[in-house]
């Protein structure tokens, strides 16, 4: 049961602003094609690269951190976790736009596609993800804006320069561990 | 009912708008919110904030909250990297974040999080649900809270960045990955159009 605290403001504009924000995207595309691998790890046919997390802001209890994953054979991330060193939690989660028609109470997180609906209010917010399918021979970026890996209740502010472990759990290579930089933005 | 029209992105000419510019811009200058800037280089505390840029600055709006992972540090990071690409014009750009979850974001914990960006700052901190909502009308934005039964609270919230110049109209709206290049593009246009 949840309870709901609505701040709501639908109209037409601010659906056109929604699609707008998607329509940029897709034309611009990103220019993340020509990465330099600065962490690569390369394990039972997954291999991750650019593993970073953003530098904690003051006061922030929560962070996320970002990758590229590529796998050889169809595979899925279905956990990740990190030394409680470093946060209390970690978890897979997507960044979406959220679609809340007016008067409802639970449609919130129910991952339409983003900019499939005019009545989207326009406003983003964060769902987890149980699973992340990434088929063989194809590339999932965990980006800003997008898929993530949250840590919740972070046990130290993340110090640029610094690294932390992460472990990702795919159903079939199992356990892979990379190493995740912090840094102001990505590699 | 205003029109959005959208600059084309990538390679546009130089000295154009890459942001959402609206035919009929949002008035924002009349609509006020508490103020709990503690740094001291803008009003004392629990004043009134009118979202109007000081004159020949910029004045650049978000709505977020603290727990925020993904979105807001990263707009807020790319304003940051903006800045630094305009060299002295950096001082005429000031942002003033209004907390959506004020619950959470007490007066302390907004200025420690914002003061990690910039020390142009205004923290602004609604003191009520109707003051929050009337801020939000105004630039069309809005946000939502969901607290779970198992204690985690989740929070949506427009993504938008606005521009407002000194009228308090807003000028230039940055979906979220506008990126710090869009972002100094923007305000140097907009600084050589004031100059």
């Amino acid at each position: 049961m949840r309870t709901l605290i609505t701040r709501r403001y639908r109209n037409l504009i601010g659906a056109l602003a929604a699609l707008a924000v998607v329509s940029t995207l897709a034309a611009c595309g990103d220019e993340g094609d020509s990465s330099t691998d600065a962490t690569n790890t390369s394990t039972a046919g997954i291999a991750v690269s650019d593993v970073w997390a953003r530098n904690s802001p003051m006061m922030a209890t929560a962070g996320a951190a970002y990758m590229v994953i590529e796998t050889s054979t169809d595979d899925a991330l279905v956990g990740v976790a990190v030394d409680v060193s470093v946060a209390g939690k970690a978890e897979i989660h997507e960044t979406v736009m959220s679609e809340m028609p007016a008067g409802s109470d639970m449609t919130m997180n129910s991952g339409m596609p983003m900019g499939t609906d005019m009545s989207t209010s326009g406003e983003m917010t964060m769902r987890p993800v149980d699973r992340l399918e990434i088929a063989a021979g194809t590339r999932v970026e965990l980006m800003p804006g997008g898929y993530h890996v949250m840590l919740l209740d972070l046990a130290a502010p993340l110090e640029l320069g610094s690294n932390f472990d992460i472990v990702l759990t795919f159903e079939k290579a199992g356990d892979v561990t990379v190493t995740a930089e912090v840094r102001e933005e990505a590699p | 009912m205003g029109v959005v029209s959208l600059a084309a992105c990538g390679g546009g000419s130089p000295g154009a708008l890459k942001g959402i510019v609206r035919d009929d811009p949002l008035d924002v200058g009349s609509v006020a919110v508490t103020d709990v800037t503690d740094t001291g280089l803008y009003s004392g505390e629990d004043e009134q904030f009118s979202f109007r840029a000081r004159p020949g600055h910029l004045l650049v709006v978000y709505f977020g909250y603290t727990n925020c992972p993904d979105l807001c540090p990263t707009t807020l990071a790319e304003l940051r990297a903006a800045r630094r690409e305009l060299g002295s014009d950096a001082e005429r750009v000031d942002l003033a974040m209004v907390t959506v979850d004020p619950e959470r974001d007490t007066p302390e914990v907004l200025n420690g999080y914002l003061s990690s960006f910039t020390d142009r700052f205004n923290a602004l901190r609604p003191v009520s649900e109707p003051e929050l909502v009337a801020v939000e009308d105004a630039f069309l934005a809005s946000s939502t809270i969901v607290k779970n039964a198992d204690g985690t609270i989740e929070v949506g919230h427009s993504a938008n960045a606005y521009v407002v110049d000194e009228q308090g109209l807003v000028v230039v709206e940055w979906p979220f990955g506008h990126g710090k290049d869009g972002m100094a593009n923007d305000l140097e246009f907009l600084f050589d159009d004031m100059n």
